[in-house]
Order: C-alpha cells, then structure tokens, then sequence
C-alpha cells in the first residue's frame, strides 16, 4: 500500500442511536493510536455530525474503508492510491481534487459488495485484463449503488454493475483499453440489477454498454462512441433511451430478445463496418422509435423479427433516415412495423429487403398520413400536402442486389441505372414493389433537437469551391493571354 | 525537348480548346448538370441539421462517370487525328519541333484545358451547396475534383491512342464513342451477368471490375468520402479488410497506369508512323 503525507479526512455522520459522546471516544482513540496529539484539538464538534481531520499519512484508503462506520463519508484527497479497494459496508467514497485510485494489473479496482454505496470523483485505472474473470474498474453487487463522476480509464470492464438493483450510473468517462475488439471488456455492464439508472456518461475505445436482465432502466443522455455495440440489450424488457448520441461503434443501438422499448430523440450516426447498423433490432417487441436523427450508417435501422410478440407493434414516428448507405434494412419475416412522419432523405437505398421479397405486411402510412421520401416523384393535385400516388420502392438493380449482393459492386455505376431505365422502358422486366406508402407526405415534418448536431464549415467549403473557379479562369487565362508572346518564341526556335 | 516549347504548344491546344464546340458544349453541360443535381440536393440539407455530403456526392460521382469520359475520350480522339486531316500537324511538324514536343504540348493543353472545364463546373455547383450548407467536408470535394482529373486523363490518355491510330477524326471519334460505351455500361453489365451466370467469388469480381478505370475512381471516390467501402456490399467490404490502407495506393497506381501505358503507345505509335 502506498504511504502518504496528505491529509485524509473523514466525516462521519451521526447514527441515529449511537450517543454523541460515544462518537467522540471512539474517534480520540483513534486518533491516538494512529497519530500525534495536537491532531485530536482540530476536531469539530456540530449539532449534526461529527467530523475530524486527521494526518493520516501511513494509513491505506484501504485501512480508512475499514475503519468507517457504515453512513459515513471518506474524502479521498489527490494523490496516487493504491488498489485494490474492497467496499462491504455502505459508505461515500468522494474524491477531492481527482485522485487516482490505481489498480495492480489484475482483478477488479474498486469491489462494492454492500448496499447504499456511493463512489465519487475518483479516476480510477489499471484493471486486469482477464475476459474470463471480467476484471472491472468498479464492481458492484449491492443494491442503490451510485457511481457518479468519476474517471475510468485503462480498464477491461468499466463499471460492473451484478445484482445491484436500483443503482444510478451517472457523468463517469469512461475508457477502454487500447485492444483489439475482441479482447476488450464491455465499458458497462448492467446484469440482473433492474432499474438502473445510466446517465449522461461518456464512453469511449470499449466494447459493449450491456443491459442483460435489467428491466425497467433508463439510459438518457450518454455519449457513447468507438464501441462494438454502443447499447446492447439482451433479454431485457421496458426500457427508455432518450437524448444519446451513438456514434462510430459497428452498431448504435443493439434491441435482442424483449419487449418495450422507447428509443426518443438520439443521434445515431457513422455506424459502420459489416453489420454497421443504426439501430439493430432482432426479435424485439413493441418498440417506439421517435424524433431520432439516424444519419449516415451502413444500414440506418435493421430489423429481423421484429416484433416477434403478436399483439404488439414497432412503431416509427418522426425520425429522421438521412445518408445512410441503406435507409432501413428488413428481412422479409418483418410485419406489424408502422410508419409514419418519418423522413427518408438521401438514403443510397431507402429501404433494402435483405435477401429479397417484399414489406407489404407493414403499415407504411397511419391514420392517412405516411413519411417523406426524398425520392419521391409523384404530385398533390388536392393540395392537402400529402402525395396522390402512393410511394413504390422498385428498382431493378436493387432486387438484384437483394438476391445477389456482392452486385453492390455496381452501386452508383451507370450501369445500373440503366439497368433501371430498361425495367421502366420494357415493363417484362419490371420488379415486384418491395413496399408502398399509399399516403406519402410532400414536405418533409419538422423534427426534435438531438444531441451532437455540428454545421457544416461553410466558410472553408466556400473558399475551396472559389479556388477551383479562380483556377479555372488563370487556366484559361494563361491560354489566351500569351498569343504574342508565343508567336515570338515559336519564331525564335525556326531563327 | 523543351519546357518553352511544350508550353507554347500547349497554350496554342488551349486556345484552340475555347474554340472548340465540342469542347464547350460538354463544359456547359457539365456545369450545368453539375449545378442543377447540386441544387436538387439541396432540398434535403436543411431538414437533416447535418454535414451531410451524401447524396449530393453520390449524383456527382454518378454525372462524372457519364459525362467526363465522354469528353476526355472525344477530345482526345480528336486531337492527332484532326489536325492530320486538316493537313496542320505537317504544318506545324515542319516547324524546328520534335515529335516529343508536339505530343507533349497537345496532351498538358488539353489536360489543363480539361482542368479549367472541371474547375468552373465544380466549383460554381461547390459555391452553391457551401452557400447553402449542404457541402460536407472540404477535403472531400476537393479530393473528388482531384480524382476527377485524374479520371479524365486516363480518358484522355485513352482517346490519344485512338487517335494515333487513325487517320481520321470521324473515325476516331466514332471508336471514342464506342470505348465510351464499352467503359460506362457494356463492361460493368458484362462483369453483372458473368459474376450472376458463373458465380464468380467476390474476390474476382472486385479484381474484374478494377480494371475499368471508371471502377477504380468509382471506388476511390467513395473511399474518400465514406472511408469505408461498405456502400459496396460484399466485395466493398473484401476490399477493405483485404487491403485496407493500402486501398489508397493502389487505387493510385492503376489510375496512373491507365494514364501513363495508352499515352505511352500512343506516342510510340505517333513516333514510328512517320507519315503525316
């Protein structure tokens, strides 16, 4: 254990039955067996708690944990502090200034296994690396744990929560190890502690954010990024995820195996790789997605039986699907999935069958109102902003990629668009209609604020494309200024 | 071989390119379709609150791929063949010039002429997405621009060889037109059907279809933009855990090979024909 000169305090809240003067003699001694004499003068005495200051140099964080009694709070003053650290009594641990609480290399960092603890302001770094053993940061498995503030950094798993019912994980960064993705830990992991509360966290270079037997928990407000799966929920039902952003992990958001889901107002963007998804959804039930921004994914949302409950439904409203290289990719077994004022912009494929067949067992317009595609080429005669021939996704060339898809080779070639352009011109060759929207809306509906919007550098793209012009003209200039110049020189070489 | 006289040359093709019809009809039509998708493209980008540059790029990589070809390979066809025909490459081969210096002069006049046509085209459609916010990153467009280019002058590099070959423009322009169409559709619709037909492996799909020169920019292009080949499918994504960083290169090397060997034979041809 690490020896320090610095001061190490801790308050200790009054206990209900204990006596005041019982407090005081416990604390004398103490002291006096730890410390010089003038150290006890410089307790204070309030109505509520007792607190002292003590020159605990010589004393482990380890040895003032034990010597807590349960309620109190240790303040852990900056400095380096050795690990691991073992909590099995509810206490605050509350870092003052950052201090670093480094583990050795192997095994957890800081174990929680009582109830009502709370950990505060501490970075904490130097996990083990074993997957088996899934060595974390912070591991808890007592019930209204509440890890807040803190700074993960160098660890396999970051915080663990295992049977820690009615936790709040809240405003940690949290940073994996620099390891390949299948060697690294999950940056949380939620198993079996029902309504947990994650919010407004920061992840990054981890692999998952887990929720396993978690029901009810709340994810609200993180910012999770260079993952595997930024959320991953598995077997785990009702839950809401409000205002994250997702970005640069293979896939924003995992639903497998549950039933109710909200996901509102998150930003899922640049999700990308072989299975780069949005939003993954695979035999999830009755799920809500509304007035997220899914931009710029290998495929904005992909669903594979969902949802897999009769009676129930996956519901679509106001998002927004925007350059993703496939708007929404379905398998075929998708029915009961309902859409409605959710734009579809500039997607390379709007909507992709995987495997071919057809969507037509979806409601792709409610109540007489569809969605936005910016492809769309029909008219509103009746002017009551909803188009008057339906929306048809079929493209020749699509369905063959559907069938075939190593022809994506082809993708934006003008061969394929010719490929279309035959199907249109001689209707023999004509593809099936994937889905239709009968009520497809004109203008594109207004949507909610999400987290992580940037603007464009206008002022640089726009100093970029007045060069290329400039270029253009000097190009030009060059050619026609010289003419005298030119004759001179030519002449020159026949003298 | 002297710069001052490849220069002079080549200041004589690009005057004689803004006298050309040909010429400006495909700039025109080049800046103006590059304008109108531009415009169409912007519908969308204030909807998304986004740097968004992705379909906006997708209709561009798509215009170039149609129109820049045509016009390298049409303007390059012409070049040897027309002055031939017209009697002035004997004129102009009298002067105390080389061959190396004619050859030269007309391939750098015509390549920035290509140049400036690119330049007005995505630059006046750039001022327009950037005014509007619908550009995305700077270094994208211009590594587009860029690519474009070099596209141009393997088109440019091919259309000389045909040139050097015929004695005729019309003749070469018509053999122009036709590898317009055997490089834009004929091959990619070929390589669909055998890859359907013969279940070719993804590998030698991908390795196929690198030998058009439009694929090579196609893929290039997009790698820039998305950095990732996933849009792609299947043989995007071989691509990129095959070859990975090393995609860049080679994308580079086979575009400066289809520039650097049909402007090669075509000098050599150029060179032992003698007759003018």
């Amino acid at each position: 254990m690490m020896e320090l000169g610095a001061r190490c305090v801790v308050k200790r809240q009054m206990s209900k039955h204990a006596s005041l003067v019982a407090k005081m003699l416990l604390l004398l001694i103490v002291a006096a067996l730890t410390l010089p004499l003038h150290v006890a003068a410089s307790g204070q005495v309030t109505s509520q708690a007792v607190a002292a200051t003590t020159q605990c140099g010589h004393v482990s964080l380890q040895a003032m944990i034990d010597d807590a009694t349960p309620g109190d709070t240790v303040v852990v003053p900056a400095g380096t502090w050795q690990a691991p650290l073992h909590i099995d009594k509810p206490l605050t641990l509350e870092g003052q200034a950052w201090p670093v609480i480094q583990g050795d290399g192997s095994g957890d960092v800081i174990r929680i296994s009582a109830p009502d603890v709370t950990v505060r302001g501490l970075v904490v770094r130097g996990s083990g690396i074993s997957l088996d053993r899934e060595d974390a940061a912070i591991r808890s498995s007592g019930a209204n744990t509440v890890i807040e503030n803190n700074r993960i950094e160098d660890a396999l798993f970051g915080v663990y929560l295992e049977q820690a019912p009615d936790s709040i994980v809240r405003g940690n960064t949290i940073h994996g190890m620099e390891l390949p993705i299948s060697r690294r830990g999950d940056g949380l992991k939620i198993f079996y502690s029902p309504r947990t509360l994650i919010e407004n966290n920061v992840m990054r270079d981890t692999r998952d954010a887990l929720l396993w037997y978690s029901p009810y928990s709340i994810v609200r407000g993180n910012d999770f990024a260079t993952g595997r799966y930024g959320l991953h929920m598995m077997q785990s039902d009702h839950h809401l995820i409000e205002s994250n952003i997702f970005r640069n992990n293979s896939v924003g958001v995992y639903v497998m195996y549950g039933t109710g889901f909200e996901l509102r107002r998150n930003l899922l963007a640049d999700n990308r790789g072989p299975s780069g998804y949005g939003v993954g959804l695979k035999e999830a039930s009755d799920v809500l997605l509304e007035g997220n921004r899914i931009v710029n994914n290998r495929a904005g949302v992909y669903s594979d039986s969902s949802p897999l409950q009769p009676e129930t439904a996956v519901t679509y409203h106001n998002n927004l699907f925007a350059y993703n290289e496939i708007g929404l990719e379905m398998l075929p077994n998708t029915q009961r999935n309902r859409f409605q004022d959710n734009i579809f912009l500039d997607n390379g494929e709007q909507v992709n069958v995987y495997g071919g067949g057809d969507l037509t067992h979806n409601a792709w317009a409610v109540d007489g109102r569809g969605n936005y595609w910016s492809d769309y080429a029909g008219f509103d005669a009746n002017a009551d902003a909803i188009g008057d021939l339906p929306y048809t996704s079929k493209s020749l060339f699509d369905n063959l990629a559907g069938s075939h898809p190593e022809l994506r080779l082809f993708h934006l070639s003008p061969a394929s668009d010719a490929l279309d352009l035959a199907a249109k011109a001689f209707p023999i060759f004509a593809p099936q209609p994937r889905m239709s929207d009968p009520a497809p809306l004109m203008q594109p509906p207004a949507l909610p604020d999400t987290p992580g919007l940037t603007p464009p550098p206008t002022a640089i793209n726009l100093a970029a494309a007045a060069a290329m012009v400039m270029l253009a003209l000097s190009i030009l200039a060059a050619g026609t200024r010289r003419r005298r110049r030119q004759r001179h020189t030519l002449s020159a070489q026949a003298a | 071989m002297t710069a001052k006289v490849i220069w002079a040359l080549a200041q004589k093709e690009l005057r004689d390119a803004l006298h050309n019809r040909w010429f400006l009809l495909y700039t025109l039509a080049f800046i103006g379709l590059a304008l109108a998708l531009s415009y169409m493209s912007l519908a969308g980008a204030g909807i998304a609150g986004f740097a968004g540059f992705g379909r906006t790029a997708a209709s561009l990589i798509n215009l170039v791929l149609l129109i820049i070809p045509l016009m390298a390979l049409t303007i390059g066809a012409q070049s040897l063949a027309h002055e031939q025909e017209q009697g002035t490459l004997a004129y102009l081969l009298a002067q105390p010039v080389t061959r190396v210096e004619v050859f030269a002069g007309k391939y750098l006049g015509l390549a920035l002429s290509l140049l400036a046509s690119l330049g007005l085209g995505f630059g006046i459609a750039g001022v327009v997405l950037a005014l509007a916010n619908g550009a995305g990153s700077p270094a994208a467009y211009v590594s587009l621009v860029g690519r474009t280019f070099l596209l141009s002058l393997t088109m440019l590099s091919v259309g000389f060889l045909v040139s050097a070959f015929t004695k005729r423009a019309g003749v070469a322009i018509g053999i122009g037109l036709f590898l317009w169409l055997a490089f834009v559709f004929l091959g990619d619709l070929g390589l669909m059907g055998t890859a359907i037909t013969l279940r070719l492996p993804v590998e030698q799909l991908l390795w196929l279809s690198l030998l058009n020169p439009l694929q090579v920019f196609k893929m290039a292009a997009i790698l820039d933009i998305n950095a990732t080949l996933d849009l792609l499918g299947p043989a995007g994504i071989y691509a990129m855990q095959e070859y990975g960083a090393q995609l860049r290169g080679l994308f580079l090397m086979l575009t400066v090979a289809w520039i650097v060997a049909p402007a090669l034979a075509a000098y050599v041809r150029f060179h032992i024909r003698g007759d003018l």
